[in-house]
């Protein structure tokens, strides 16, 4: 089978220093959202390089929108009901916009909700030759708020891998942890 | 992986639906030939909260149950395994897998808990989609791949393709794919504040067309590879998706992300502008969906575009079983020689898609169909069905 590597691999979470850079429309974005640019922006990739409709979007949504669905509702006793910004941050898939928008890539999106890999999605993406490239990125948000509902400790990270048909090391059939080859890509490009 | 499985034929072995026309695809095999709505007033959006409180509602306004999206995905994924019943009994349990599609799962848990209701755990867990996905594959004898995918209201129709690419690389025989999403105070909370509802009911395409009319749905198709699926089968031909990086919740304005995503799905079925016979249009009533859907197609199919209709004035908005119900009116309409109409069209909008039908109408041929669908966050959707 046609091998498909990482060419980078990057991670977020809450608080990183990252998120003055993008502006103050950042600040109107979910949590997942945001996670999701910061850990893109920090992949280094140049889509100036790339053909923007060959680059495919895979977000692995762990909580789907459930913390902005939190959030949201509990604006339901507002005037003027709960907030028409949020609202369209009840998608899982929002993420896929906002990454869509800030990198102008206009290829294929998927979005699957749980704690599953989309990586096996992405490779098949390259394989079958829908896309050159392929940003998958993996969410999970559960906000205290979330977490008192759901009954879930709080936990706010995103990773990001970005695939193409050649670079840092293939992927193996079959792997699927994100965070443990953002991990492992970290320390590689610290040994070198 | 062997090359021929990218090219493996995908059918469809069997549909169910449960929808604002009435429970069986029967029900909505009779809406199709009458150019039915199903769209009424319901009394509990009848409040000042709402811009509108005409819906497409598929239960009984009482009906009391706190985990509606497991009652409606139940229901056609019974009647949809029940039509596929042959070719799901000689494939083994762990060779059929299971893709649901849906955008709020069942929100009526949050609704329930944020107002300290009663709310059954089996309610709660159901908030999540893929548990209600894993719950629904569990119950309904499907043991192999699980997946739960949201993209907005293009939900449904990658939902399918994502099925039919499960069976093309080996990782299942069959898969049942169903669409749900249910009525809910939360969603007609957002789609008011956005100002998206027609006061007036759903018209799309019309001239006096204001927005959308929410709607809940149950639908499912199960997939096959096609040498298993009795013939005539329809066929999942071919499929494409993009971005409008655009704008969170409005179209590109000219309509070329649509556009892309119509190319990637011809190109990929193999198959010309030319070839389509009917093009079912995502077609919300909204001024500016239903008008970059018009460019699109002139973009794609010039001005010699195919019969075109919208199914929800019929069935309201059905988020994430929009994808699925949508397909599922096409192989009814390839399975009768039927293009459908566009019900609660009542004069066409100049800017509308030139070949817009607005009565159902028999034809010779109806061997290859467009299914489309536009969401927020940009995403657009295209599936083409052959009927071989």
């Amino acid at each position: 089978m046609d091998k498909i590597y990482i060419t980078a691999a990057s991670q977020a979470s809450p608080g990183d220093a990252r998120a003055a850079q993008f502006g103050a429309r950042f600040g109107r974005l979910d949590l997942a959202s945001q996670l999701a640019l910061m850990a893109v922006e920090s992949l280094g990739i140049d889509f100036d390089e790339l053909p923007r409709e060959r680059v495919g979007i895979c977000l692995a949504s762990r909580d789907g929108s459930l913390a902005a669905d939190c959030e949201y509702w509990r604006g339901r006793g507002a005037a003027g009901g709960p907030s028409p910004a949020l609202f369209v941050y009840t998608l899982p898939s929002a993420a896929i916009g906002e990454l869509a928008i800030r990198h102008r890539l206009t290829g294929p999106s998927l979005c699957l909700v749980g704690p599953g890999s989309v990586l096996t999605e992405a490779a098949d993406w390259l394989r079958r030759g829908e896309v050159e490239a392929c940003l998958c990125v993996e969410c999970r948000v559960i906000t205290p708020a979330l977490g008192e509902m759901i009954g879930s400790p709080p936990d706010a990270a995103a990773f990001a891998l970005f695939l193409r048909r050649g670079g840092w090391r293939a992927l193996e059939e079959n792997e699927r942890d994100m965070e443990r080859l953002c991990a492992a890509f970290s320390a590689h490009t610290a040994a070198s | 992986m062997p090359e021929s499985l990218f090219q493996c034929s995908v059918a469809i072995a069997g549909c169910g639906a449960t929808t604002a026309v009435g429970r069986g695809v029967d029900a909505l095999r009779s809406a199709l030939r009458a150019n039915a709505s199903g769209l009424r007033a319901a009394a509990r959006f009848d409040k000042p909260a709402f811009q509108s409180c005409v819906v497409g509602a598929a239960r009984e306004e009482e009906s009391g149950t706190d985990d509606p999206a497991w009652q409606l995905a139940g229901f056609a994924v019974r009647e949809a395994r029940e039509q596929a019943r042959e070719t799901l009994a000689a494939i083994p349990a762990e060779r059929v897998g299971f893709v649901l599609s849906t955008t709020k799962a069942n929100i009526e848990a949050m609704e329930r808990l944020a107002d300290h209701r009663p709310c059954s755990e089996a309610a709660r867990r159901h908030l999540r989609g893929d548990a209600l996905a894993a719950d629904l594959a569990a119950a309904h004898g499907a043991g192999g791949p699980v997946q739960c995918v949201s993209v907005a209201c293009v939900s449904g129709l990658v939902a399918i393709a994502q099925g039919a690419r499960l069976i093309q690389r080996g990782a299942a025989d069959a898969v049942m794919v169903a669409g749900v999403d249910h009525l809910s105070a939360f969603v007609m909370a957002g789609f008011s504040a956005l100002k998206a509802l027609d006061p007036a009911g759903c018209r799309p395409f019309d001239k006096e067309r204001r927005g959308l009319s929410p709607g809940e749905a149950g639908a499912a198709v199960v997939l096959a590879r096609a040498e298993r699926v009795a013939a005539p089968a329809i066929a999942v031909a071919g499929w494409g998706s993009s971005n409008d990086a655009n704008h969170m919740t409005g179209p590109a304005r000219d309509g070329s992300g649509l556009a892309q995503a119509i190319r990637g799905a011809l190109d990929s079925a193999g198959v010309e502008p030319g070839q389509i016979d009917y093009i079912n249009a995502h077609g919300t009533g909204t001024p500016y969906n239903d008008a970059m859907e018009a460019a699109a197609l002139r973009g794609v199919f010039g001005k010699n575009s195919p019969p075109i209709s919208g199914a929800k004035g019929m069935l309201g908005h059905t988020l994430g079983a929009a994808g699925v119900v949508e397909t599922i009116l096409c192989v009814l309409a390839m399975q009768e020689r039927l293009l459908p109409g566009t019900a609660r069209l009542n004069e066409t909008a100049e800017d509308a898609p030139a070949g817009v039908m607005k009565a159902p109408s028999p034809c010779a041929r109806l061997d290859w169909a467009l299914k489309l669908n536009s969401g927020f966050g940009g995403v657009n959707g295209a599936l083409i069905l052959h009927h071989g």
